[in-house]
């Protein structure tokens, strides 16, 4: 789905990222890890060619994001509050972000009923504009966003950061399904190991814009990457 | 602390997205700071010798009889366009800084803004030349200090008229009967206010009086905003606006376009300064009457005042595209949506703007038919060439705008820079020198039908241009996001 060559992005002499290779196969549900400042979100920011790389390009599904604007029909993304149009409410969102895929309005209400758990009755229906949501709220806006663009590949910048705790169990579940039943490859950034050891099957850990660590999930991966992060105490 | 105060002040001011621009444009800036001031300068020059050798009249009684106008105006223009003190606070509030010294530092801030020290480059010169014909230093000095001192009540007014509403509603009637009063010549205000801006001169120790005018208005938005100054209490959050449905199915059958012009429909109905632009666009509509009179008419002016009235809101919405879209813009990047029909909703909604605002300015036919064709002609203009032009103008603006804050319309001096200010040329200069052009040869008519023509031709190219700005707009893709980034400071 993801091929990454001899890719690196520099502000100024500072290298941020510097990856010399990362295949991410169709179907997978990957994990992203890091401490602040390791490049997680730099790399997704250049999957989605939001910023220019210094060398190196990204290749989604065979086509090089830094030239042709193909990759976007297959794929559906949530960073941060700017993937939010804030004068909007949640419905008129989603009808927005589904008629962009050309999903009809109808179809949209539907697919919304799945979600209405974990909304859990704060989201729909409220006559609330998404600028007066929550944070968490927002979060949940777009995390289903990006799952109702019925997209093969969907990408989330730290998805469980300000949900709360039942959400978060929600949020594991949903994704959980959704990678079971959909076959969708997911790349899903978070701080934290739990979350992201119980949902994928693959773990990388970025330190200081390097690949460190690159490992399939097993039994006794959270332990290894807990001990890992403890050694930069 | 108020050092402190200042020096965060300047870093926002230095860090801001517009300050780092090219060195061509801070030199065009200063230069024009400075012809600015040369102009005002030059005007009370010029007010003096004119009241006094060509009127025959008392300058500085002159001045002061129509200083109450001066000062009306400057009461309204202040209202619509001075930006009000956001400092922004919120960290601030926990910090161990006094309530007190953040109120006090916000409302200084203010004193500093150029509707206070604009008034500099008028009255200054135009004191000293007082005092060089022989007038009374002190009296001219007491004269200053009441000047100076209304203005800067009027900016401490300002900020209690853009904050409680019903101080709005006391001023706009009092002002409104003022007006009608003067207008209908049934009782004259300015002789009485005339002599109480003389008495200062003739008695300089009486300039108290309006310093004392200062420390009340001071102390009266001082007292109001210390006991606001809670994060619910909309001082530092705008209010959160009731919701208005719009539906607008009727929109569907435009296909793909529709999803684009509802939200953005969506936008000029919720977003406070969204809507400002199109009231701006309303207020444009009347802009021509200024120049109805007989010199303007058959003039080049008749086509820039077409140009202006039909585009008013494509001029005024249209600048700031993309900027509107600058909060979810990376949303919008990474959204499956090729430029071109993202641009070509933009396109059609200041087109649509357009069409509505040339029947809307039939009232002009009552002054001249003429003047009516030249906003046809210039209405045609604008949708052939100068909707696509603030299009290619937008992809260098690059100011976010942050659509919920109360933000007046012109506060944004970051959009001025040197490539947007290139592409205004060909906005304006280029219709009215097709229209000159067409006079020389023959006539009016002519001149008119040549503007016609270019904007009927660029409309017919309309494709290919569209396949330029895209290009432009993904060239400066990267630049565009990267500044957006930047919240305003």
């Amino acid at each position: 789905m993801i091929n990454i060559n001899l890719l690196s992005k520099k502000y100024g002499k500072q290298t941020v990222l510097d990856i010399d290779i990362l295949n991410i196969p169709s179907g997978q549900t990957f994990g992203l890890v890091g401490n602040n400042g390791a490049g997680k979100t730099t790399l997704f920011s250049l999957m989605l060619d939001l910023i220019a790389p210094t060398r190196g390009t990204v290749t989604n599904n065979d086509i090089v994001v830094q030239k042709s604007e193909g990759w976007k029909a297959h794929t559906a993304a949530f960073l941060d509050e700017q993937f939010l149009i804030g004068y909007l409410t949640p419905e008129e969102y989603f009808t927005f972000i589904g008629g962009l895929r050309g999903i009809k309005k109808e179809k949209i209400s539907t697919a919304l009923n799945q979600y209405a758990d974990f909304f859990h009755g704060e989201v729909l229906g409220q006559k609330k504009y998404i600028r007066d949501l929550s944070k968490g709220n927002q979060k949940k806006v777009g995390i289903v966003g990006t799952l109702l663009s019925n997209t093969p590949l969907v990408i989330l910048d730290e998805p469980f950061a300000n949900l709360d705790p039942t959400t978060q169990i929600r949020l594991k579940k949903l994704l959980k399904e959704e990678a079971s039943a959909t076959g969708k490859t997911f790349l899903i950034s978070s701080h934290d190991l739990q979350h992201v050891t119980e949902v994928c099957d693959r773990i990388v850990v970025l330190h200081k814009g390097k690949v460190v660590r690159d490992e399939k999930t097993s039994t006794d991966t959270l332990q290894k990457l807990e001990a890992f992060f403890r050694e930069q105490l | 602390m108020l050092q402190r105060f200042l020096f965060l002040q300047w870093k926002s001011f230095t860090r801001g997205a517009g300050f780092a621009t090219d060195l061509a444009q801070k030199i065009l800036m200063s230069f024009a700071w400075i012809c600015f001031s040369a102009v005002f300068a030059g005007l009370a020059f010029i007010t003096f010798q004119v009241v006094q050798d060509d009127m025959g009249l008392d300058p500085l009684v002159f001045v002061s009889d129509n200083l109450l106008y001066a000062f009306a105006f400057w009461v309204v223009a202040r209202y619509f366009l001075q930006k009000m003190p956001i400092v922004h606070i919120q960290p601030l509030l926990v910090l161990p800084i006094s309530k007190k010294s953040i109120v006090r530092f916000g409302l200084l801030k203010t004193v500093l803004s150029f509707f206070n020290l604009g008034n500099l480059f008028f009255f200054v010169p135009f004191g000293i030349t007082l005092m060089q014909q022989d007038y009374n230093p002190h009296g001219v000095l007491g004269w200053w200090v009441t000047i100076g001192s209304v203005i800067i009540a009027t900016n401490f007014l300002n900020i209690m008229l853009n904050s409680v509403d019903r101080i709005l509603i006391i001023v706009a009637v009092l002002l409104a009967g003022i007006f009608t009063l003067q207008y209908y010549e049934i009782f004259d205000l300015t002789t009485w206010t005339s002599p109480l801006f003389m008495v200062s001169y003739n008695q300089p120790l009486f300039a108290v009086i309006p310093i004392g005018l200062v420390v009340l208005t001071y102390s009266w938005s001082f007292a109001h905003f210390k006991n606001k100054l809670m994060l619910d209490e909309g001082t530092l959050h705008p209010k959160t606006e009731t919701h208005r449905t719009a539906e607008l199915s009727w929109l569907d059958r435009f296909g793909r376009t529709a999803l684009f012009l509802r939200n953005d429909i969506q936008l000029i109905i919720r977003n406070k300064r969204a809507r400002m632009a199109v009231w701006m666009g309303v207020g444009f509509l009347f802009y021509g009457l200024i120049f109805m009179s007989d010199i303007y008419s058959g003039s080049t002016m008749m086509l820039f005042v077409g140009i202006f009235v039909s585009g008013g809101f494509l001029f005024s919405f249209g600048q700031y595209v993309p900027s509107w879209d600058s909060s979810y813009y990376p949303l919008m990047m990474s959204q499956n949506i090729p430029y071109k029909e993202y641009l070509k909703s933009k396109w059609w909604l200041v087109v649509v703007g357009t069409l509505i605002s040339i029947p809307l300015a039939s009232f002009y036919i009552f002054f001249s038919w003429e003047s009516y064709l030249a906003i046809i002609a210039g209405g045609i203009y604008n949708i052939g060439v100068n909707a696509h032009l603030v299009l290619l103008s937008g992809a260098y603006t690059r100011v976010p705008i942050d659509l919920a804050s109360n933000k007046k319309a012109f506060g944004d001096k970051r959009s001025f820079n040197l490539k947007v200010l290139l592409l205004s040329i060909p906005k304006f200069a280029v219709p009215m020198f097709l229209f000159y052009v067409g006079v020389l040869i023959q006539s009016k008519s002519l001149g008119l039908i040549l503007v016609a023509l270019v904007g009927l031709l660029g409309f017919a190219f309309r494709n290919l241009v569209f396949g330029w700005i895209e290009k432009i707009y993904q060239e400066e893709k990267h630049e565009t996001l990267a500044a957006y980034k930047q919240k305003n400071t």
